[in-house]
């Protein structure tokens, strides 16, 4: 037995279409639209440029001072989630016990690269530069969780990770969006790690970095440095100057 | 071997070439994901689906000497398209993480292959769920057929308590599916309908730019409609395939056919409406 399924369509009754051919129709154009435009996409229209501004800040830091408190740390997870969690960090210490001074120790900050090969991988858009500041920064609401951005990252570790409590990306931001922390930060305010660091072994710059592996590795040890015993140069051969001697106390 | 059979057996080979294809390009060095580099296919799927039904002539239920037809080519390809792509779907979405579930599949490699499984089982659930929609909207009374009725209530209680031993009870007359289903249809209706939305919207994300916040409501709508779709999807499975009594339909969702005395027993109702007498209900003391 057929099905009579030409039934005409009561709005559409002047046109005499039947419900089947209304519906053939609807399919078809359907079709032939995304046919059509798969052909002008791959044809006819020019490849997409990608282009994406420069951020206006970057993290640099000095290994050799880093005393690998992770205070830092403790710092990116406390003013972005509201509680200290290394796991959920954004600049990551890592230490060799067997390693000698000064490879025992690295610290991985973002580095805000020009081109920000994290960005170009997501697939959503997530992972975006910030209108405003240019700070390579993820959208956890368009995350899908792929961890592409993840793996795209040229650096090991990653500089951006895996957030596995929330589950989305997550990266520096120099502290553009922390919630739990009643600074400005952002490429023109504060960030927490530069903050917190007892040891004064992270700073901030506007300037791009030569991009390198020297480029974020600055040397921060000023004279202060040297008046609590260390050598304030690379080679170590610069003499530690100790402090002067505090004036006595007024009788 | 029948043309069904050559059909069936060629459409689950291509799938089965999809599915391969999507694991195997998850490992291919600098290739993106399928959502991003065929997102085409998503959109196409749904207008094929549509312009399938409208060049497919249905056949209705007849009743052809002992047996009875109570699928059509139609209806098989849809409930199977659907059906096929509902549990690749769950099971690739599952693995992914969802809700409170974390991932199962770690990173990098698998999960670019879960979703590019999750891909393919897209366009496949995409085109028989609108070539279902669309030979609906082609005739109304298959979408009113699958509507409880106000025996809902009453068929379901006599017809399950009959199974689990209560004597006194008597078969309710059944129509073509049992009320228990019908009622089961509106869960799977409803998810299906919020999975799609919500899933088109997670798509769009990969083609334009998507609000955040329209986003921010997707992804958790798609997830829990994801945990009624799993509800309704085990439910049916074990209701529909695994209890010895639904064997019969179960494989008339491959041959079309179910004895006629099964389904004397089985759709009293709707055999009656086949052979266009009056529906009638014995109750028993219950």
């Amino acid at each position: 037995m057929v099905d009579k399924d030409n039934t005409v369509v009561p709005a559409a009754e002047a046109t005499g279409l039947s419900r089947r051919e209304f519906v053939t129709g609807i399919g078809g154009t359907g079709v032939g639209l995304v046919l059509g435009g798969l052909l002008v996409k791959g044809f006819m229209l020019p490849d997409e440029v990608y282009a994406i501004p420069a951020s206006e800040g970057y993290l640099l830091v000095d290994t050799k001072k880093c005393a690998g408190c992770e205070s830092c740390m403790l710092a990116c997870s406390l003013v972005h989630y509201g509680r200290e969690n290394t796991s959920l960090a954004r600049i990551q210490i890592t230490q060799d016990p067997f390693g000698t001074f000064p490879q025992d120790l690295q610290m991985d900050q973002c580095r805000q690269c020009p081109y920000p090969a994290c960005v170009d991988a997501c697939p959503t858009g997530a992972m975006h530069a910030d209108a405003a500041t240019g700070a390579r920064m993820v959208d956890e609401r368009k995350c899908i969780g792929c961890e592409r951005c993840v793996n795209a990252c040229p650096f090991t570790p990653s500089r951006v990770q895996w957030n596995h409590e929330d589950k989305h990306a997550q990266k520096c931001d120099l502290c553009k969006d922390t919630p739990y922390w009643n600074h400005e930060g952002g490429a023109d305010g504060m960030q927490a790690c530069v903050a917190i660091c007892p040891m004064k072994a992270i700073s901030f710059t506007k300037e791009i970095p030569a991009q390198s592996e020297q480029g974020y590795q600055v040397n921060l040890r000023d004279a202060h440095w040297g008046h609590i015993g260390f050598p304030t140069d690379d080679a170590g051969k610069i003499v530690p100057q100790p402090a002067p001697a505090p004036a006595p106390a007024a009788k | 071997m029948g043309r069904r059979a050559v059909v069936g057996t060629v459409a689950s080979l291509a799938f089965v070439a999809g599915i391969a294809f999507a694991v195997r390009s998850a490992s291919v060095q600098g290739a993106g994901l399928l959502f991003d580099s065929a997102t085409w296919l998503v959109w196409l799927a749904p207008f094929a689906g549509v312009l399938a039904a409208g060049v497919t002539k249905r056949k209705d239920p007849v009743i052809e000497g002992e047996r009875v037809l109570r699928h059509d080519d139609a209806a098989i390809l849809e409930h199977w398209a659907h059906g096929i792509g509902t549990a690749v779907l769950l099971v690739s979405g599952i693995a992914l993480g969802f809700l409170f579930v974390p991932s199962l599949l770690g990173a990098g490699e698998p999960v670019w292959a879960a979703m590019n499984v999750h891909f393919v089982a897209v366009v496949v659930f995409l085109f028989g769920t609108f070539y279902y929609a669309a030979n609906t909207a082609l005739a109304l009374k298959r979408f009113a057929e699958h509507l409880p009725t106000r025996d809902a209530i009453d068929y379901t209680r006599r017809h399950y308590g009959l199974l689990l031993g209560f004597k006194k009870l008597t078969f309710p007359p059944e129509r073509k599916y049992f009320e228990s289903e019908k009622m089961a249809f509106i869960l799977a209706l409803v998810s299906t309908v919020v999975i799609i939305a919500t899933g088109l919207v997670k798509v769009a994300a990969h083609a334009i730019e998507v609000p955040g916040w329209l986003l921010a409501v997707a992804t958790p709508a798609h997830d829990i409609a994801t945990v009624a779709m799993l509800a309704f999807f085990l439910a049916h499975v074990f209701f529909a395939a695994i209890l010895p009594m639904s064997w019969p339909v179960l494989r008339s969702m491959f041959t079309g056919y179910v004895p006629l005395d099964y389904a004397r027993h089985e759709h009293a109702g709707w055999i009656a409406e086949l052979e266009g007498r009056e529906v009638t209900d014995v109750k028993g003391s219950n």
